[in-house]
């Protein structure tokens, strides 16, 4: 009976409680949204971490963390090999060979570090190979001798991408109905190759209205741009003898991730041919990846016991050797129930206020009901009550917009390309895929419970302080 | 039987450093069965007298028993009990929970008592077929005259079978058909089922109705008579 007294109160000034109602819904909404935005965001940059960047535990020489030498090679390699390709907690592993290398066109140079794999075993511990850019070659697939597969970003440096404008280009401008004034100008430069972006986008700059370049810039940008695949890359390195060598690369294909770091310093070729010019012993590798069988054993347990089991070499966690992307894994789940405290920290305010009007407004009821009988613990119950189903069904109501918002955002995704070189640098994507799970929701509603008791003890305390015939009394 | 024993009943309020002696040394009884008004001017103490022996106040001196038990030795908790399970009560401005129909105000006091929602609800519709409202029982309070509530209000105060119903001023709000009606219906109850009635009033028409009239005159009992089969 007190449920159902405390249920029509909240409908009874209907106007007032929607307001509150719309608040708790708008706050609930954002909080959440933003909270599945953070997800999407720390899932996409720890998916990375673990499946393009450093896999679930790397191996390696104690050494080589400290100094990045040829010779520290990892020990009793056949050893680990066999229990690895033995043990049921192991998905997939590889192993990588490593060299620092200074990469050079006749346009351009960097350095890198050369990465020897075996691109089979490598693409079931890594998703590089899903990373190749439209028209940037494929992952080790052409049959070319050396091939490198570098990324877009070494590729800049390497000045290895032109800029022009194509007939194919003006046609699918055409196609997309883009006006003929903004055509013609750009046939003005038409075939004329930009060996930078920078020079192309000036180029864009003096034909082009600012107006133009916002609208159809970046599709005009992305379709202009051309990789020289198949172009040679020359790299200088001190092989294992010590001595200085030179050998050349093909491209094959240019990848791009989510991480302008990681791109700018892996170039990968067939650990067959690095081992080659830089006279690599058999069975020596600089470190071994893998990919863990999370269903049956902990990451962390599971690392230990490399660890103990081949104790000349150093075992580390994904968590170690990618701390941001750990670092919020740990402590996400937190955030994001501080930033919905603090929103419903805020809302309490009000919820408080509009009970403390609907408390005033019921003094004469409140003293009849404790008149007749209504004792202390009641009444306290009854005003608990309708102020949590105040509170929670605004929150239900945002946390269901906030699930749908996010089921759609999640799909097709929201893109800060405004803002994607400052966050790509960091290795954030620029484009989100916010998602939230369910367990988020049972946390938000207990907190929401929680709120709606505290919110109630201020006007619970004023409702208990009446005496019954004064508040009969009151007019 | 006695339900309720009043002995030298004070109150005394401090208004402004002035002591106001509101009841002053009221000694009274009431058998099982009364019918009684208390009348007199305003500002004789009949509100705070009825206040007292509901135990909505507490007495400065004196004590009121009722069914054996003194209620000055009951408080907070306890003594909200002991009104939910002894006395009902009948306001002048009808207070019934606006929220709920006529049915559910008359449960809502057997709900406080636990009762089951069976036995409420059988209760609830026979109190109410009682007082004339068979009909309206699924009404909210605002869809209803305020006769009606008030017979509402009567019902409810039944349906805990209090030992007593204390009604302050139950007609100060109604015009006189509706005073004819309630009256009658009080007066029915009070024939029938045996229920004590003890009324605060202004109105002729009660105190006409009324067994026993005790007039209160500046906090004490002017005049006690008990009349002859009414009327």
């Amino acid at each position: 009976m007190i449920t159902s007294i405390s249920w029509k109160n909240v409908w009874r000034n209907k106007s007032r409680s929607m307001i509150v109602i719309g608040a708790v819904t708008l706050g609930t909404l954002s909080g959440v949204f933003v909270a599945g935005m953070m997800k999407g965001w720390v899932d996409q940059r720890i998916h990375s971490a673990i499946h393009t960047e450093v896999s679930h535990i790397k191996m390696q020489h104690p050494e080589y963390l400290n100094n990045e030498e040829i010779k520290y090679t990892i020990p009793n390699y056949s050893e680990i090999e066999n229990y690895l390709n033995n043990s049921e907690n192991v998905k997939a592993w590889t192993k990588h060979t490593k060299i620092m290398a200074m990469a050079a066109t006749s346009r351009g140079n960097t350095g890198v570090m050369l990465k020897g794999i075996n691109p089979d075993e490598e693409k079931r511990v890594s998703d590089l190979y899903t990373n190749i850019v439209k028209g940037g070659g494929n992952y080790f697939e052409s049959e070319f001798k050396n091939p490198i597969v570098i990324s877009e970003k070494t590729a800049d440096q390497l000045r290895l991408i032109n800029y022009q404008i194509t007939d194919n280009l003006i046609d699918t401008l055409k196609l997309l109905k883009v006006k003929d004034h903004t055509i013609e100008s750009l046939a003005s430069i038409k075939d004329k190759r930009f060996i930078t972006e920078k020079k192309f986008k000036s180029a864009l700059e003096e034909i082009l209205h600012k107006n133009e370049i916002r609208v159809h810039g970046p599709v005009i940008m992305q379709m202009a741009k051309h990789y020289k695949v198949k172009s040679k890359i020359v790299f200088t390195f001190s092989g294992s003898n010590g001595e200085m060598s030179y050998q050349s690369f093909r491209v094959v294909g240019v990848y791009k991730t989510a991480n302008t770091m990681f791109d700018q310093m892996n170039a990968f070729v067939i650990a067959d041919d690095l081992a080659k010019v830089a006279g690599f012993e058999p069975n020596k590798y600089h470190e071994i990846n893998m990919i863990i069988n999370e269903e049956s054993v902990d990451i962390k347990d599971f690392s230990q016991t490399l660890a103990e089991k081949f104790s000349e070499t150093n075992v580390m966690t994904w968590k170690e050797l990618a701390p941001d992307a750990g670092m919020m894994a740990d402590f996400m789940q937190v955030y994001y129930y501080i930033i919905m405290g603090v929103i419903f920290f805020a809302l309490a305010f009000g919820i408080i206020n509009t009970m403390l009007m609907a408390i005033l407004e019921r003094i004469k009821e409140l003293g009849m009901l404790m008149a007749i009988g209504m004792n202390k613990k009641r009444v306290f119950n009854m005003i608990m009550l309708e102020t949590v189903f105040l509170t929670l069904t605004g929150s239900v109501v945002g946390m269901i917009l906030g699930a749908i918002t996010i089921g759609i955002t999640g799909r097709v995704g929201l893109n800060f390309s405004s803002v994607q070189e400052g966050f790509e640098a960091f290795g954030w994507s620029a484009l989100v895929y916010p998602s939230i799970e369910l367990s988020f929701f049972f946390g938000v509603t207990l907190m929401v419970i929680a709120i709606g008791i505290l919110a109630s003890i201020i006007p619970a305390r004023k409702a208990l302080k009446l005496n019954p015939v004064e508040a009969i009394r009151m007019e | 039987m006695k339900v309720i024993e009043i002995e030298n009943l004070n109150k005394i309020y401090k208004e402004s450093e002035i002591e106001v002696h509101a009841v002053n040394g009221v000694t009274l009884d009431f058998e099982e069965g009364e019918f009684a008004a208390i009348v007199g001017p305003s500002g004789s103490g009949k509100t705070t007298l009825l206040n007292m022996i509901g135990g909505l106040d507490d007495p400065t001196s004196g004590e009121v028993i009722v069914g054996g038990s003194s209620m000055s030795k009951l408080k907070g908790a306890e003594l909200t009990d002991f009104r939910l399970h002894n006395i009902g009560f009948v306001f002048q401005s009808y207070n019934l929970i606006p929220v709920l129909t006529a049915k559910e105000n008359t449960e809502f006091v057997m709900r406080l008592q636990g009762l089951s929602a069976k036995v409420c609800e059988t209760r609830s519709e026979e109190l109410l077929n009682i007082v004339g409202l068979g009909e309206r029982m699924n009404a909210r309070p605002n869809k209803l005259s305020g006769g009606q509530q008030q017979r509402v209000a009567v019902a409810r105060a039944l349906a805990s079978k209090p030992k007593f119903v204390l009604a302050d001023e139950p007609t100060a709000n109604l015009d006189s058909k509706s005073t004819e009606t309630l009256l009658e219906i009080m007066e029915k109850l009070n024939r029938e089922e045996n229920i004590t009635f003890i009324f605060s009033t202004h109105d002729a028409r009660v105190v006409k109705k009324a067994r026993r009239v005790i007039t209160l005159e500046d906090g004490k009992i002017l005049s006690d008579v008990t009349k002859n089969g009414g009327e």
